[in-house]
């Protein structure tokens, strides 16, 4: 019996409000269905802090469309609104790499999860059209790190 | 650097192409008689390297916006047609015959940067298509529904 005929039971308990949810996996080994799962549990977690008119709050990292730089100032644009966050560009980067965020230009990096389609621009750019019905641009330099991305290799 | 040598260097085939159709064209109609030695088969990587002097020059740190890049193309043909035209005609006295073949290279030049163009257009929506596809599959992947 290979790992993906396996059955796996399945139980959800609803929890008092004062307390952390949690998930918790009981498995025979760590195989490469177990890795997905706490792939995507851990991709559905984490917070970033964001600024917005002098208050600070917790941004869920996967409700972010992209982050921008402009000016020396880092914008992490939501679909309720823009906040500004205290750390530089290519530091956040390195943060929202296991959340599927890429480099697409030099002062944008893009929530994959966001994007509905990619369309050609004149002059080998492409066009990223995101959920919020927003459109970025993907610079001629960063194209072949984007394909790796998506291809789910390392850039 | 390497993407935008890439690039020229794409185009340089995509012109080389153009070009031949060019000559086959205005050879057609200007000088139907005319014999060749094997020296012809060179003309058109000549010609495709004097038309790919411009763009290899031109590279921007910053990447142009749609405007500054059709004004980029416009400055490009132009100065393309200047170097055929030296190359061409250079020392020769003007003719009327000259200067009707010089038309139909200026419109073969106009033709063959709009092609390039519209060429590179059509590859380049080729990889959105296939990005696009990588894309839904990452997205499923990862639990993300439409």
């Amino acid at each position: 019996m290979t790992s993906t005929d396996k059955v796996m039971d399945l139980e959800v308990s609803i929890i008092a409000a004062d307390k952390n949810e949690y998930v918790k996996i009981g498995c025979h080994e760590m195989d490469e269905r177990i890795s997905e799962i706490v792939k995507f549990v851990k991709l559905r977690q984490g917070n970033i802090e964001g600024i917005r008119e002098g208050d600070k709050y917790s941004v869920p990292i996967q409700d972010i469309y992209y982050i921008e730089s402009v000016d020396d100032k880092t914008f992490l644009y939501m679909k309720g609104g823009v906040y500004e966050s205290g750390r530089r560009l290519y530091d956040l980067e390195e943060v929202m790499e296991p959340y599927h965020f890429v480099r697409i230009s030099k002062s944008i990096i893009v929530n994959l999860m966001k994007v509905v389609s990619i369309k050609p621009a004149l002059n080998g750019r492409f066009v990223c059209k995101l959920r919020n019905e927003e459109e970025v641009i993907i610079s001629r330099k960063y194209v072949s790190d984007v394909k790796k991305k998506l291809r789910g290799e390392s850039v | 650097m390497k993407e935008h040598l890439k690039e020229c260097l794409r185009n340089f085939f995509i012109i080389v192409t153009c070009i031949n159709l060019a000559m086959f064209v205005l050879g057609s109609i200007f000088q139907k008689g005319q014999q060749f030695g094997y020296e012809a088969f060179l003309y058109p990587l000549i010609y495709g390297a004097l038309g790919s002097i411009p763009n290899l020059f031109m590279v921007k740190k910053e990447e142009p916006t749609l405007k500054q890049y059709v004004v980029r193309q416009i400055l490009g043909a132009l100065l393309c047609m200047v170097l055929l035209f030296v190359f061409m005609f250079g020392g020769k006295p003007i003719t009327t015959d000259i200067m009707i073949i010089a038309a139909g290279v200026a419109v073969s030049v106009i033709v063959i940067f709009i092609i390039v163009d519209v060429v590179t257009w059509i590859l380049d929506s080729k990889t959105a298509k296939d990005m696009t596809a990588d894309l839904k599959v990452l997205q499923e992947n990862a639990g993300i529904k439409e």
